[in-house]
């Protein structure tokens, strides 16, 4: 379903006119329904490589296929339309709107296609994806008025919303206490397998690797197995 | 590191942010001084204009229809030991050489050197000057004439005895010369001369005082006398007119001392013919056997079928001819009358003579006495000295030519009647006593035509010097007024142009202030983190606010310096607009920059502590959040909770209430377009605008708070999102309604001339206004009054006319700058206006009837206080006076009397001039001949021709016809102008305020890029976050203008009705096209770059 073949992603040097490389030939296969965790150290390019894989960013060399799309060749609208569909992010931050209440925060992706599904659908959805993250009793609530891991199991069901084929988190426990990543990788776990979604996640944790499954290392550009 | 080196070193660094806030304070600064200055300006330019008006003349003894010598200035000269100049001012018409330029209502003045004197200049006219003219500039500008030019000169001739007197003829009315310009008088050539408290120059045409003297045969005779002030600055307005009282002769009294060696006599006389009653009196009783003597020209005498025309008739106290005891129902008759008529002793004669009437009308009246005694022709019977000086009578040599003034049937006058003038030149043919004379023939120039005593015993001088002991000069209209005094009163209560300009500004100021501020919190906001750490790590926020304040103290301080030099260069500009397109509001006048340094300093200081202001109370705001808050810098917003709805509850019952309330009102009041209705609808629409203002509030807080129901669409997303930063959000609101709600409101009032056709309109509902600057001595509605003006064209058949006499004051218009010290004065007949129902009254005098407001003028208050009517822009604005209230002025003898305002009428075109009834004016100002001011009823569709014939045929008294509708539009231009200036400067502020809505958008956007990544990431192109945008802003944007909209249009509802509403839709276009503008801007520019990066920071 995701392949990444020989990617590479280069900055320009802040100190002379040369390139950084931050992504070094990296080639992976993920398929449907599967998960893999990438682990590595600060700076490593973890988070590189995932607005890579989320279509946020785009290789300096190399392919990226979606469903046998290759993202280099669309135009920014469709990168967008993409994410929208078969893509899911979980930020370490969660990003929520503070202003809009919980049901709406989750409801947020559908508005930018709102041909997708109706809007009974994609509210029944929204509704059935907070009572699966535990959040049922708290549809109106302002994300002001949660604790940090109820806020980050909104942004798991945001990125639900409109089932994607591809989830994608970005230290997703990052900011939490560890009750509530614990909380949180479990319903990473048992939403990978029962939505079919093939989940990649970023993390320093290796507790939360552990649970996922697969782990991958990224260090100095380079993706290999973790032994 | 000091709280100062901090500040610098941060001003230093955000100097991006730094740079908008001294921009703000510059702009505030510069409108805020620039107000100032320009109120400076117009002050140092009063004060200016009334040193070119006046020169160094201190008093001036100003003309009342009277003629002194010359010599009474050498005397007061020498007694009062300073400069005096004599000045024969006249009215007068010039036109260019070739005719086709004519200008009216000219300053004529003749002047010697002495008159320079009183200025810088130096006289243009030396000895060898023949048939030559200085015009000043404003007159030579309108006639296009230069130096070496030739032009036509037309004056008015005064008469010796007044016009309005039928007996005097018209026939010499003004006379024209043909004169070369040697000079173009300019300031310091004293080209601004006069006497009047106006900005605007004059029309001055100068000429030699004797060549001028000699014209209107006036040899040695002035009207105006100027004194300056003494070396010790100790000329009092006493001193001079004690001084008149020391130096005058009976000749500055236009009295004349003849005597008779013959008959052993003196006898006074006046140039006037009849003497004033007052003068009458003092020459009485200055001696104990004086005989006052009133000698009238009767049109027959007759007796049965036979009569004798055109005699004169002397009434005379008892003396050689009038015996004592005789009763006033007796006549003694000379024996040429008796024989004419066949009239014995004991006989019924009937006396014939015109009274006059107003407008120079004459009313035939007729009275019989019985033949006492018949005088044979010889002694005393014979006097023809006893005949005034008729003018067109005394001089002539035969009865056919005759001009006096009257209509006379020459054809009645037999061979016998010219033989008599022959013999006996004016000899009156007939004697009543006096008491009976004055009983039929009084009138209000006097009761006697001579006084005589017997010769013996008191000298002429004697007798001069007690006649003038017992009057005082200024009964005779020689008085002095403190024109220097007047004139810096003027200048200093006039409108303050500061004030004025900073209300107009105020909007922009406002704009301005709150830019400061938002633009500083916004930098304050930038940095909360940074302002979370000092306060974490202990310091007192209390400090904390003191460092920000003090950088902004510094921006405050720097950019009053900077925009105290750009408010010069505001003021200039604005200056130059006043000069150019907004001249209508000083009437074309100039405007001389000028400015003080504590104008300067006041400004800047005003415009530091306003903008400190503004920086204080949006940052005590944004430090109110804790620590914690502050620290979470973007993130904060994760404390973000549902509001209270309470206040949102609140809000509505607001709504609710005012728009009840506007409702009730507009239906209550109804249509119409009274002023009242027009109030009542303003409340309306202002209550409106509370209940838009206060909807707004009431849904950012409901919607923020317990909303339940999901947001569906981009549209309720914007919505949900404009009630994160809800003050944010209501001040765009708020600013944009209020801002859109001024300028229509204020624009939809700019006023136009265009239901000029009803009567309740500022025209009166008359076609036509006209001026002359020679009074019209004739009634122009009557056949015979056409028929002396030589009216005798059908094209006037449907005009009907209302004269009013003028006495000429200080212009109380919008158009003068001053404050009008004396206004002048109108005198009509009210019933003439209170029959047509001219006019409209804004208000009028308590317990007044009100379908009679103009009889008011006929009230009979008391003897020295004179009911008065005038229109709201000359009672309140031009002389800060209204009903009630009253305004001192002296008539032409010097006596004081006071002007009750009894009435004001809305805007009219007698805007400038207090209107009093036709009765008073010729009591009080009796040598103002004539009917200078005309209002003509004609058809719509023959106004043009009314006008145009009357203009053609009358330009020896310099008739001005003007279109009613137009000359009202004159005045309403001023106002509009006004107007004009406050929404360009409000469409300023508004411009300002979108480029707040600018600043908030993009402030809203950056503080939320993070947010908009996410959205960007889970499927948001860039196209549809500006929507998003667009989204909440636009539609705040959209809420604000129409809530000012439709709450303006329902204030403004009555005026809409009329045709002269106008709205500014230009301006409403502009201002949302700005809006949207700036919106477009903040939007492009925050999510230029890469979003991702905001995710990525984190």
């Amino acid at each position: 379903m995701l392949e990444l073949v020989h990617v590479t992603k280069s900055f320009e040097s802040p100190v002379d006119s040369g390139s950084v490389s931050v992504l070094k030939d990296i080639t992976l296969k993920v398929e449907k329904g599967k998960s893999l965790v990438i682990v590595g150290p600060s700076g490593s390019g973890k988070s590189t490589l995932l607005n890579i894989i989320g279509a946020l960013d785009r290789p300096t060399d190399g392919k990226v296929i979606l469903d046998d799309k290759n993202l280099a060749d669309l135009d920014d609208n469709k990168l967008a339309e993409i994410r929208n569909r078969d893509i899911g992010f979980v930020f370490q931050l969660h990003h929520l709107l503070p202003q809009c209440t919980v049901l709406e925060n989750v409801l947020i992706p559908s508005l930018a296609d709102k041909k997708m599904f109706s809007k009974e659908e994609t509210q029944k959805r929204a509704k059935e994806l907070l009572e699966r993250v535990g959040l049922k009793d708290f549809l109106q609530y302002r994300p002001g008025e949660l604790s940090g891991g109820q806020r980050q199991r909104i942004a798991v069901a945001r990125a639900l919303i409109n089932k994607p084929k591809l989830l994608l988190a970005d230290e997703p426990t990052g900011s939490l206490d560890k009750d509530s990543s614990q909380n949180v990788a479990d319903m990473l776990v048992e939403l990978n397998r029962n939505e079919q979604v093939a989940l990649i996640v970023v993390t320093h944790s290796l507790e939360l690797a552990q649970r996922i499954g697969h782990v991958m290392e990224l260090n100095d550009g380079v993706l290999t197995d973790r032994k | 590191m000091s709280l100062l080196k901090h500040a610098k070193q941060s001003l230093l660094f955000y100097w991006r942010t730094n740079l908008g806030v001294l921009l703000c304070v510059i702009v505030s600064t510069s409108v805020l001084t620039g107000a100032l200055i320009i109120g400076d300006s117009v002050r140092y330019t009063l004060r200016k204009f009334t040193d070119y008006r006046l020169g160094s003349t201190k008093l001036a003894l100003v003309p009342q229809g009277r003629f002194f010598s010359t010599t009474l200035s050498d005397n007061l000269a020498k007694e009062l030991d300073t400069n005096a100049a004599p000045v024969l001012q006249l009215r007068g018409m010039v036109a260019n050489g070739s005719g086709d330029i004519r200008v009216n209502s000219v300053q004529v003045l003749g002047v010697d050197e002495s008159f320079y004197n009183f200025a810088q200049g130096r006289t243009p006219f030396d000895k060898d000057s023949v048939d030559t003219i200085a015009l000043n500039k404003p007159l030579a500008q309108r006639l296009n004439a230069n130096i070496g030019d030739d032009i036509v000169l037309r004056i008015e001739k005064p008469s010796l005895m007044p016009r309005d007197v039928p007996l005097t003829p018209v026939s010499d009315l003004a006379i024209a010369f043909r004169l070369k310009v040697i000079s173009i008088a300019g300031e310091d050539d004293f080209g601004r001369f006069s006497l009047q408290s106006n900005q605007v120059a004059s029309l001055n045409a100068f000429v030699p005082l004797e060549w001028l003297q000699k014209q209107i045969d006036r040899i040695g005779q002035a009207n105006i006398i100027l004194v300056s002030d003494n070396a010790n600055n100790s000329v009092t307005i006493e001193d001079a007119n004690s001084a008149i009282k020391n130096s005058w002769q009976l000749a500055d009294a236009e009295l004349e001392l003849r005597k008779y060696e013959q008959k052993n006599i003196y006898e006074i006389r006046s140039k006037r013919v009849f003497i004033d009653d007052i003068l009458s009196e003092a020459a009485q009783s200055a001696n104990d056997n004086s005989i006052g003597i009133l000698t009238y020209f009767v049109n027959e005498i007759r007796r049965g079928d036979r009569f004798t025309p055109y005699s004169m008739v002397t009434a005379i106290e008892s003396n050689d001819i009038v015996p004592n005891g005789m009763q006033d129902n007796e006549i003694v008759i000379n024996q040429w009358l008796a024989d004419d008529i066949g009239a014995k002793v004991g006989d019924t004669i009937e006396l014939k003579y015109f009274v006059q009437a107003p407008m120079r009308k004459l009313e035939e009246k007729s009275s019989n006495f019985k033949i006492k005694a018949i005088l044979p022709m010889e002694g005393a019977a014979i006097d023809s000295s006893l005949m005034p000086d008729f003018p067109g009578l005394a001089d002539a040599e035969n009865c056919r030519d005759w001009e006096p003034g009257i209509d006379i049937d020459l054809d009645k006058i037999r061979d016998k009647d010219e033989k008599y003038w022959d013999d006996y030149k004016g000899t009156p043919k007939a004697f009543i006593t006096l008491s009976a004379g004055q009983k039929i023939w009084s009138n209000r120039y006097g009761n006697l035509t001579a006084i005589r005593y017997p010769i013996g015993g008191d000298s002429e001088s004697d007798i001069a010097q007690k006649i003038l002991g017992n009057v005082t000069p200024s009964s005779v209209g020689l008085f002095f007024m403190p024109v220097r005094e007047l004139g810096s009163k003027a200048g200093g209560g006039t409108t303050d142009f500061g004030q004025l300009f900073l209300g107009l500004s105020m909007f922009l100021i406002f704009a301005a202030l709150i830019l400061t501020g938002l633009v500083f919190v916004f930098g304050v906001e930038s940095r909360s983190e940074q302002v979370g750490v000092l306060m974490a790590v202990g310091l007192p926020a209390k400090l904390v606010k003191r460092l920000l304040l003090i950088e902004g103290l510094i921006l405050a301080l720097l950019g009053a310096v900077i925009g105290t030099f750009t408010a010069i260069i505001y003021t200039k500009t604005v200056i130059y607009a006043i000069s150019t397109i907004w001249q209508s509001i000083v009437s074309g006048s100039e405007i001389l920059f000028h400015t003080q340094l504590s104008t300067l300093i006041m400004g800047a200081l005003f415009a530091i502590i306003f903008s400190l202001i503004a920086v204080w109370i949006t940052l005590r705001r944004s430090l109110k959040r804790p620590a914690r808050e502050l620290l979470a810098g973007a993130l904060r917003w994760q404390y973000f909770k549902a509001k209270k709805i309470s206040k949102g509850r609140i809000a509505l019952l607001i709504t609710v209430l005012s728009a009840i309330g506007a409702v009730l009102i507009a239906v209550l009041m109804g249509s119409g377009d009274s002023k009242e209705v027009s109030g009542a609808f303003f409340g309306a629409g202002s209550l409106l605008l509370i209940s838009g203002l206060s909807l707004s509030y009431a849904l950012l807080k409901i919607i923020a708070g317990r909303w339940n129901r999901a947001v569906s669409s981009l549209a309720g997303l914007g919505l949900r999102n404009s009630t994160r930063r809800s003050g944010r959000s209501l001040a765009v609101i708020g600013l944009l309604a209020c801002g859109i709600f001024l300028v229509i409101a204020v624009g939809a009032n700019k006023q136009s001339a265009s239901n000029a056709h009803n009567r309740a309109s500022g025209t009166g509902g008359f076609a036509l206004y006209g001026e002359s600057t020679i009074g019209i001595l004739h009634d122009l509605n009557s056949e015979s009054g056409r028929k002396e003006m030589r009216l005798d064209s059908s094209d006037i058949d449907s005009a009907e006319f209302v004269q009013l006499r003028v006495h000429d004051g200080d212009d109380a218009s919008c158009l003068n700058l001053n404050r009008a010290q004396m206004p002048r004065l109108l005198g009509v007949q009210p019933q003439q206006l209170q029959k047509r129902g001219a006019f409209s009254f804004k208000e009028i005098a308590e317990n007044a009837d009100k379908d009679n407001a103009w009889m008011l003028l006929n009230q009979n208050i008391s003897s020295d206080i004179v009911p008065a009517i005038g229109d709201y822009g000359t009672v309140f604005w031009g002389l800060g006076k209204s009903v009630g209230d009253e305004l001192d002025y002296v008539d032409e003898k010097g006596n004081s009397f006071r002007l009750r305002i009894v009435g004001i009428l809305t805007s009219s075109m007698v805007q400038g001039s207090l209107i009093i009834s036709e009765d008073e004016f010729v009591k009080r100002f009796p040598s103002d001949e004539g009917y200078r001011m005309l209002f003509i009823d004609a058809p719509q569709e023959d106004a043009d021709k009314v006008s145009k014939y009357l203009t053609s045929r009358l330009p020896q008294y310099g008739v001005e016809i003007m279109l009613a509708a137009t000359k009202l539009e004159q005045f309403m231009a001023v106002e509009n102008t006004y107007l004009s200036i406050f929404m360009l400067l409000g469409g300023l502020g508004m411009i300002l305020g979108s480029i707040g809505l600018g600043l908030v958008v993009l402030r809203n956007v950056l503080e939320r890029r993070g947010e908009l990544a996410m959205l960007q990431a889970v499927g948001y192109n860039k196209a549809t976050l500006k929507k998003l945008i667009f989204h909440e802003h636009g539609g705040l944007m959209l809420y604000g203008l129409l809530c000012g909209i439709i709450a303006a249009l329902v204030a403004v509802g009555p005026v809409l009705r009329t045709t002269r509403a106008h709205v500014p839709y230009l301006m409403i276009v502009a201002i949302g096209f700005s809006a949207v503008l700036w919106i477009w801007i903040a939007a492009a520019v925050a999510l230029k770059g890469s979003l991702m990066d905001a995710l990525r920071n984190e």
